[in-house]
């Protein structure tokens, strides 16, 4: 179908597209992966399009002082193959590798994947685990806030209106660290019905450290505090794995559609969680 | 898609159950609201915009109450529809006092029912409705909540 008529522009700069967004009436375009589709069915029919393709400054993948700082309009292919992120941050290039397929992934952006905050996105579980920064602008004023603070719930965020995300910082991981996503895709969707992101380290034969972000199975991704803290301190075996992992969907609303119900979703929670842990274990030295 | 679950409410049944069938009060509550009216007895109609993300939705439709046993039970019937597609449900809600012992008296609100949703909306949204559903319903009794605060400091006088 063709989308309803609406406004264009193409800003060359952020201070352009800012001071375009300034009025709230506009909608940013980034990769377009899941706008463009709902403007196409006519579920979506914004006013005014901001186009930020050519807005360069927000397409970059840089190190600084400890962090990695991520452009919002760099691809999830960008991300995936970036030798700097598979280096020093590779839980993020491996749920980049998971998302959609390769033409989502050529088109489809880090920011508006975010913005869009799907329930079922795969960034979300390891920006938890990775406790990401999200930078936003608008005209007006700049501020930063946690991955955490910054998903409100299915489909919405902390931005408001005039506000872009600017870019995305995750830490360098320390050395030792062992990383793994692990997701059960919808195989029409590429979404996930769940997915595990975990990271871990050890030291004197025991979990140092351990982060668990999951994301499809509740309204929004979230840390899996549980599963952390009967982790942390074991050795990390096999069975300590599966005791923790067993708790992965506690205490949680599970999503339930046509292809998961609430029940399987839960059980399969348990069944990643326990995949990704013991895979990072592995790759933990 | 089946729909069920409850809420607490910090007022007396009798209370929760005259905000329920409140027409202003439940204008207020339900997301997006911009106009309901009487149309007969114990059946409303209203006007709907519903916004999640870019997604945005008019609706206009009717609801209707029935099978009332005050304080503590009803039905609601819910039938809407706009160019997004149409939603037609109906359920239960049950008031329970909560435990009687606490000097706070609340009650909790049992709600299950069967919501169909169909058109575009359904056929593209289908992964997110029981997300949004639960989402729709929680704003509900959290701004139903609110209200019910303000409401009962004259209630007291």
């Amino acid at each position: 179908m063709i989308p309803q008529n609406f406004e264009y522009s193409q800003p060359n700069n952020l201070n352009e597209a800012l001071a375009l967004l300034a009025g709230g009436n506009a909608k940013v375009l980034a990769g377009g992966m899941s706008l463009i589709p709902l403007m196409k069915l006519r579920l979506a029919a914004p006013e005014h399009l901001v186009d930020l393709s050519r807005v360069t400054d927000l397409k970059s993948i840089r190190e600084e002082a400890g962090a990695i700082k991520i452009g919002a309009m760099t691809t999830h292919w960008e991300i995936e193959s970036s030798p700097l992120l598979r280096s020093k941050c590779p839980l993020l290039a491996e749920a980049a590798s998971n998302i959609g397929d390769v033409q989502v992934r050529n088109m489809g952006t880090i920011g508006g994947s975010i913005a869009h905050a799907d329930p079922a996105a795969d960034y979300p579980a390891s920006l938890l685990a990775l406790e990401a920064q999200v930078r936003i602008s608008s005209a007006k004023r700049e501020r930063t806030l946690g991955i955490a603070d910054f998903l409100v719930e299915a489909l919405a965020t902390a931005l408001e209106p005039g506000e872009i995300v600017r870019e995305i910082i995750v830490p360098v991981e320390a050395s030792g660290t062992g990383v793994s996503y692990q997701k059960m895709v919808q195989p029409a969707s590429g979404f996930a019905i769940v997915g595990t992101a975990a990271r871990v380290r050890k030291s004197g034969g025991k979990v140092s450290f351990v982060h668990v972000g999951i994301t499809g199975l509740a309204g929004k991704a979230f840390r899996a505090a549980g599963v952390e803290k009967l982790l942390a301190g074991t050795a990390g075996s096999a069975a300590d794995v599966q005791k923790a992992a067993a708790v992965a969907a506690d205490g949680v609303d599970a999503n339930t559609d046509l292809h998961a119900s609430a029940a399987y979703r839960r059980q399969m929670a348990k069944v990643y969680t326990a995949r990704a842990l013991t895979q990072a274990l592995a790759r933990a030295s | 898609m089946k729909i069920s679950g409850s809420y607490t409410l910090p007022v007396a049944r009798e209370r929760a159950y005259q905000l329920l069938q409140d027409p202003d009060i439940l204008a207020q509550c339900m997301p997006g609201t911009d106009h309901l009216a009487k149309i007969g007895p114990d059946e409303y109609e209203m006007k709907m915009k519903m916004v999640i993300s870019a997604v945005q939705g008019l609706f206009g439709g009717k609801i209707r109450v029935a099978d009332q046993k005050p304080p503590e039970q009803f039905r609601l019937l819910v039938e809407g529809s706009g160019k997004v597609g149409f939603v037609k449900g109906e359920g239960v809600l049950t008031l329970v006092p909560s435990d009687a012992s606490t000097s706070d008296s609340s009650t909790e609100v049992r709600y299950e029912g069967d919501v169909q949703v169909g058109g575009v909306i359904a056929g593209v949204g289908q992964r997110l409705l029981d997300t949004t559903a639960k989402l729709v319903i929680r704003k509900f009794f959290e701004k139903l909540t609110e209200l019910a605060d303000e409401a009962s400091v004259p209630a007291v006088v």
